[in-house]
């Protein structure tokens, strides 16, 4: 908190600001090895935007795969040389594909890419903060995230390509060296990247609950935080206990991989010699280990989108927020369950069926917040003076998006129905649909609905709009069939349907998703293209509050400078949700309470 | 979540924002959680050890693995004996870092500086026996992915037994090792007067929280591979 | 919690003296139960004992989280954040170990090559080994003995 408040209003232009009382900023110090909570938040932005490209193009790549396995694309081996030979990916790329998607898009956009960016944007200054905690530590939380980026992107370059077992990375795949090409160099590079990722996602989380139980400001007491924050801080606990377990497993698959260890390899046979030289391990041990970090991790993933969208839906309904102490106990509800529910991932791979069935009882109980949650969206909505921003509208899209995927989540989670479902497409249209595209929209609204603040312009409002109506309706459109396909058996992760009869009958539906999962993906060039144009082009912001909000950060100057408020932190006197009070449109939080003011 | 609400009515004083909720500046919280964070590391090898064993149907007798001590000679049976002392050291330098923390609270430099040493030595005196064991196990054929050992029963046993026992030992000695080292930089601290210049010596007791963490974990290791 | 008062709780160094004496004599009765064990047979008595331990290994690491850590005297608040969540482990652990001795009965029923493994006897490579090696005469029931 040693930090000299220091004001600069227009830092708009010019890296080399010398608008500082104290001290001046060079590009290094100020772009590089920032300090300051808000240019992290950005830069995790933006490694979690280009992450989202390359995911995303690697999706379009594997679904032109599955929509047209017949044809050929010679530009395709221009590109991708080896992997692509004869214009069509191969078996090994196609694998290769679908396992970095996974993995880029769940740890490195959806967990870095959002709870990095928001939690160190908002985090500060929702709560009335000068910056983190720990500013170095904070920093070092990116650079560590910047490495396992790096080393990530390393790993698609090696010979034999990158991992190609499923974001997963069950063994034998992941522990055999020569189990598959991507098993060999590409793993080990996996597995790195995936050890500085969970450094990276220890030190920001630490930071983040060391931050919001000490570095509040006066007034604002646990009850008053926006659910931005709550959701915040319980994604960080989710993270914190839970990303441990996982770098324990890691750690034996290292074993097991370089060291002649069989933490994890219990017997293998080929043509009935014993081909492995010790034995005696346990692969449902990894994937215990694993989903005890996974589930968790979806929760990881989704919570801070619900969190924004509560807030976001607030604000632009006019209205307060509908049971916060429901929304709260909801949020805390599901964190704990979280860690309890890991097992419904393995309902087909040798689990006890008692253990099971006590896995189904506890999943399915978090139906119960899910739906508090979902009903008081609802009723935030109801009756309000609904303005329809983009960030809005997104927002109300991830209520859409996660009813329709949670709904398909109580079907999963019956160990009965799982049986029948497991590893088909059913599976994959509920989690894209539930964690993947709702999460998505939290951060998309989020990105809309914070950016004046990060880089006080307007993002464009009318391609805003197109970007949520293509990608609302095309997440529908790939997503919905690939739930009939899951019913009808078609498993996940094949390569090519067409040489099974029973599944000639989809050639024409997967065709379309494919086609919908191209456009979908320029759609969302359209979004990096506003955001790109609006940091420098984009309209002014000229009102320091311009959504009419109540929570701090628009207490700020438009362009606030490390330090995030010129002189004191406001001083809290009310909670967050002030809206329509006594006929009043919104009362910041930082106003006292009046006299004849009634009660919330 | 009903705590939460009376917390912010009733002792209104800790939770209404403007200070620490726990009365403990936010190093000390972060070294809080970061421990927490790490005991489910640790929790996850010995369950993952647990889990192991208990979907084998043999395993080795500890009693019978680790019955030797320096400088005994090729027939000792003596279970037990070494790792108690290695237990033993660990405990004591648990006490001389208490003792190093509370001479930090009363200022007391000359305190602190003897007591650092004394957890020092404890630490590398518990990493000289843990090196000394590996030393004499791998000198019976033991290492990861070999397993001289037989079974209780007398089975041939999987090289699960020494695979954890390797892994988790050689990880618990790794944050020995570096609490040895941010120990010895706590003591460099001391003498160059840091903590007198800064006032208080709080960033000792954080090193503290650390060593008696590491002495934590010990007594789960213990227990799990020589008793259990 | 309002009674939080640093320099409150007596003499700081006679506490330090009484948890050393107390982590001492528990360390020391779990060596003497172990040594106990190393005669008993009987399956009951082996888990007994190992149940007693397991209590005095959580009895030392309270004494060293409580005092040594000095959990004890920090507010309240601090101490629910810090204990609640390792409620987690109880979860953890009995799914975790339930689901191991699962996998084990499902290998012995449906995995010749493991129920071989484990109960063909061998002798041990060196002669000191040999000799303890030999002396359990029911493999099975000793099998059983040692799942714990």
């Amino acid at each position: 908190m040693s930090h000299e408040a220091v004001l600069h209003a227009h830092e708009s232009h010019g890296h080399d600001d010398h608008g500082h009382h104290e001290h001046h900023d060079t590009f290094l110090t100020k772009y590089v090895f920032s300090q300051d909570h808000k240019m992290i938040a950005k830069q995790f932005l933006i490694t979690g935007m280009v992450w989202a490209v390359l995911g995303g193009l690697m999706s379009v790549l594997f679904r032109l795969q599955l929509g047209y396995p017949d044809a050929s694309f010679p530009w395709l081996e221009a590109i991708l040389g080896k992997w692509a030979k004869g214009g069509q990916i191969t078996p090994e790329a196609y694998y290769a594909l679908v396992t970095t998607h996974g993995t880029v898009l769940v740890f490195f956009v959806l967990t870095a890419g959002l709870s990095g960016t928001f939690a160190n944007f908002l985090i500060p200054l929702q709560i009335g903060a000068r910056d983190m905690a720990s500013p170095f530590m904070n920093m070092l939380s990116y650079w560590f995230f910047l490495a396992a980026s790096i080393v990530m992107m390393s790993s698609l370059f090696v010979e034999t390509g990158p991992f190609s077992g499923g974001w997963v990375a069950y063994p034998p795949l992941s522990a055999l060296r020569d189990a598959s090409p991507g098993s060999k160099s590409g793993m080990d590079l996996w597995i790195i990247s995936m050890a500085l990722f969970v450094v990276s996602s220890l030190l920001g989380g630490l930071n983040y609950i060391a931050t919001i139980l000490n570095m509040r400001t006066k007034g604002m007491s646990m009850t008053r935080l926006p659910l931005t924050i709550w959701a915040l801080f319980f994604t960080a606990v989710l993270g914190v206990l839970s990303f441990p377990v996982l770098l324990s497993g890691f750690i034996l698959l290292i074993f097991d991989r370089n060291f002649g260890t069989s933490f994890y390899l219990s017997d293998i046979f080929v043509n009935g010699v014993g081909a492995l030289s010790n034995e005696g391990g346990s692969a449902i041990l990894y994937q215990h280990l694993f989903w005890f970090l996974g589930h968790p991790e979806v929760y990881i993933i989704l919570l801070p989108a619900m969190g924004m969208v509560s807030e976001i839906m607030s604000v632009n309904s006019r209205k307060p927020i509908f049971g916060y102490m429901a929304m709260l106990g909801s949020l805390f509800a599901i964190a704990v369950l979280a860690f309890l529910v890991w097992a419904h991932h393995m309902f087909v791979t040798g689990l006890n069926p008692f253990l099971g069935s006590v896995f189904v009882l506890l999943t399915l109980l978090i139906a119960v917040p899910s739906a508090i949650k979902v009903f008081n969206w609802l009723t935030t909505l109801w009756r309000g003076n609904i303005r329809f921003t983009p960030g809005m509208l997104f927002a109300i899209g991830f209520v859409s998006l996660f009813i329709s995927g949670g709904l398909t989540g109580i079907w999963l989670g019956n160990a009965a129905l799982d049986i029948h479902l497991h590893d088909t497409y059913f599976v994959i249209a509920h989690f894209h649909i539930v964690m993947g595209v709702a999460s998505m929209f939290g951060m998309f609204a989020g990105v809309y609905h914070w950016f004046p603040k990060m880089y006080g312009r307007y993002l464009n409002n009318s391609l805003g709009y197109m970007h949520f109506w293509v990608t609302l309706a095309g997440a529908y459109m790939i997503f919905w069939p690939m739930h009939y396909e899951g019913l009808a058996g078609m498993p996940r992760r094949y390569f090519d349907f067409s040489i099974w009869e029973s599944f000639k009958q989809f050639a024409e539906l997967n065709r379309f998703i494919s086609t919908v999962a191209m456009i979908v993906f320029a759609a969302q060039l359209l979004f990096i293209i506003n955001f790109f144009y609006s940091i420098f082009k984009g309209r002014k912001v000229t009102d320091p509050n311009p959504w009419k909000s109540n929570t701090l950060e628009w207490t700020t100057p438009i362009n606030p400078g490390h330090g995030n408020w010129p002189g004191e932190i406001p001083e809290v006197h009310r909670w967050p949700y002030d809206y329509g009070k006594d006929g009043v449109d919104f009362i910041p939080q930082d106003v006292p309470v009046g006299d004849h003011e009634s009660s919330h | 979540m009903s705590n939460v609400t009376t917390a912010s009515t009733k002792e209104a004083k800790w939770w209404n924002g403007g200070k620490s909720p726990f009365d403990v500046e936010y190093g000390k919280v972060m070294m809080w959680y970061f421990l927490m964070s790490d005991a489910f590391t640790f929790g996850a090898f010995l369950i993952a050890y647990g889990t192991v064993r208990f979907s084998t149907n043999g395993w080795p007798n500890p009693n019978e693995v680790f019955k030797s001590y320096p400088f005994a000679g090729e027939g000792t049976n003596a279970p037990l004996v070494f790792v108690s002392i290695m237990t033993f050291i660990l405990i004591i330098s648990s006490v001389t870092m208490v003792l190093a923390v509370h001479a930090g609270k009363m200022m007391d430099k000359k305190g602190v500086v003897r007591n650092m040493i004394f957890t020092i030595i404890g630490g590398i005196a518990f990493l000289s026996c843990q090196a000394w064991e590996w030393n004499h196990l791998h000198h019976e054929g033991a290492w990861w992915g070999m397993n001289p050992f037989i079974n209780a029963d007398g089975t041939a046993s999987s090289t699960n037994f020494t695979n954890f026992f390797f892994t988790i030992t050689g990880f618990h000695g790794f944050h020995v090792f570096s609490g040895v080292v941010i120990n010895i930089i706590m003591l460099i601290m001391t003498l160059t007067n840091q903590f007198e210049k800064r006032g208080h010596y709080l960033m000792i007791e954080k090193a503290g929280l650390y060593w008696h963490f590491v002495d934590l974990v010990w007594v789960f290791v213990f227990t799990c591979f020589y008793l259990l | 919690m309002s009674n939080h008062d640093t320099h409150e709780h007596g003499d700081p160094i006679a506490e330090i003296k009484k948890v050393t004496i107390i982590l001492s004599v528990l360390t020391i009765v779990e060596l003497i139960l172990g040594f106990w064990m190393i005669g008993v047979t009987s399956e009951g008595g082996r888990l007994a004992i190992k149940g007693t331990i397991v209590i005095l290994m959580l009895a030392k690491a309270f004494y060293i989280v409580a005092y040594f850590m000095h959990l004890k005297h920090e507010l309240k608040n601090l101490i629910m954040t810090i204990v609640v969540p390792l409620a987690l482990f109880i979860w953890f652990i009995t799914a975790f170990l339930s689901d191991g001795n699962s996998f084990r009965n499902l290998r012995n029923t449906y995995d010749p090559h493991f129920k071989a493994q484990s109960t063909i006897k061998v002798e041990a490579k060196e002669g000191h080994h040999g000799e303890e090696g030999t002396k359990e005469a029911a493999p099975a029931k000793a099998a059983e003995t040692e799942k714990k």
